[in-house]
């Protein structure tokens, strides 16, 4: 057994395939998947079966999965870049009876993958501040958090978390309010981003401080969700959610100077092989 | 049950192919089961074990690798992780540690390490644990060597 294929890991074609086999099945990578504190790779579905395997094992349901290669304690596994879908599955989930994605799920977690700030032209959000608007509140942005949390978290049920950044962002609207004369705009700009990313970091990680640009340019924006996504969809130069059957999205030709993600996410049920 | 016949197919053609790249152990397949492993391996040197070649037989179940094979001396062996009559090995990776990343190459790579690193506090032969824990090491390495001898080298004239 040679296991020293892992310097070169750059291309994810066919031709390496064979020279950095699963280490389970000790075949070609099939839906490559990695964990997610070790990122040993694996065939997803022989990581899944292994995961199964360990918490039958177990009395008491756990959160982590101990890496067969390297035992560093895992908490999820991350699968996608096979072009299959982009997906994390939480070990102590079951993983037959997780959250599905809807197209705009998709829409929302594709955006985390491309460059922030191509909506900045258009809402202004330090004008947000400034001309304290943030003082209407804005009724779409409770549906507008569960959404996004429901695709960053990749969970259904995230009420709890919706409801705790919510109440954070209410009561950080209410407070400015009462001290707004001492503080310039950029200032509860800085205290604003920096309060929802206390509140929003142990649940987005690393996905936290876009989280709050995303928040941000919404509250700024001043739509409703529809509205909203039209614009900025329209922007990527994507097709709108709803439109899509099936079809790739970023691959029809559009006038516009095409947005090109870091990373599709492709429908599960199209073709994996192309 | 698929999947266990694809993984032994490979790490067969992996043998074959490597069977000069370690030359303390030789794993043969059964022809007609590709579940039944024998394995020959040399006895690490500077141990009691030096110069003995110890056959050991793998049952690999169908769950493989999700499920550890079992694995038993065959030669009669004076270790105190190995029972005496049985040929049991109590070894971690083979029980709890399992994990599907080893193959049955590096088990026997793992087994050659428990020879030359009894682990007498969970010991399968209380003979041989007991020699070690009241520090009788030279009581030990004389038996163990006594039953390489008889068991495990080629009888001499």
């Amino acid at each position: 057994m040679n296991q020293e294929g892992g310097a070169n890991q750059s291309g994810s074609c066919s031709g390496e395939k064979e020279s950095n086999p699963c280490p389970i099945c000790l075949g070609p990578m099939v839906q490559e998947s990695y964990l997610d504190t070790c990122f040993h790779k694996f065939c997803y579905n022989c990581i899944v079966r292994w995961s199964k395997v360990v918490s039958g094992k177990r009395s008491r349901p756990s959160s982590s999965l101990a890496c067969p290669l390297c035992k560093k304690e895992n908490f999820s596994v991350i699968s996608g870049f096979d072009g299959t879908c982009f997906q994390r599955h939480y070990v102590d989930h079951n993983f037959e009876d997780r959250f599905t994605f809807s197209k705009a799920h998709k829409y929302r977690l594709q955006c985390y993958y491309s460059e922030p700030g191509i909506l900045n032209d258009i809402f202004d959000v330090l004008r947000f501040w400034k001309s304290r608007k943030y003082l209407q509140s804005n009724m779409w942005l409770q549906s507008w958090l569960k959404r996004e949390l429901q695709a960053l978290m990749q969970e259904e049920d995230v009420d709890i978390v919706v409801y705790h950044i919510h109440g954070v962002i209410e009561s950080f609207l209410r407070r400015i309010e009462q001290t707004r004369l001492k503080k310039s705009a950029e200032a509860i700009q800085e205290d604003f981003k920096i309060t929802v990313s206390d509140a929003a970091k142990p649940f987005l990680l690393a996905r936290t401080d876009r989280f709050v640009t995303e928040l941000e340019l919404f509250l700024a924006s001043g739509l409703n969700i529809e509205a909203y996504d039209a614009v900025y969809m329209q922007r990527l130069g994507w097709n709108t959610p709803g439109g899509t059957n099936g079809t790739r999205p970023a691959e029809e030709p559009i006038q516009h100077v095409e947005v090109v993600p870091y990373w599709y996410i492709v429908d599960a049920d199209s073709d994996e092989d192309g | 049950m698929q999947a266990s016949r694809a993984r032994l197919f490979k790490e067969y053609k992996e043998v074959q192919r490597e069977k000069a790249a370690d030359p303390d152990i030789q794993l043969v397949c059964d022809d007609s089961n590709i579940f039944k492993w024998t394995a020959l391996i040399k006895g690490p040197s500077e141990t009691p074990y030096e110069g003995g070649v110890f056959q050991l037989a793998f049952a690999v179940p169908e769950q493989y690798p999700l499920q550890p094979p079992q694995v038993r001396f065959l030669t009669k062996i004076f270790h105190p992780n190995v029972h005496f009559k049985t040929g049991e090995i109590c070894l971690d990776i083979l029980k709890n540690a399992w994990s599907p990343a080893w193959t049955l190459q590096s088990v026997c790579r793992a087994i050659i390490a428990l020879m030359a690193h009894p682990e007498p506090d969970s010991p399968l032969n209380c003979d041989s644990g007991n020699l070690l824990r009241s520090g009788d090491v030279r009581g030990y390495q004389s038996m163990a060597r006594m039953y390489t001898r008889l068991a495990a080298m080629p009888k001499k004239g």
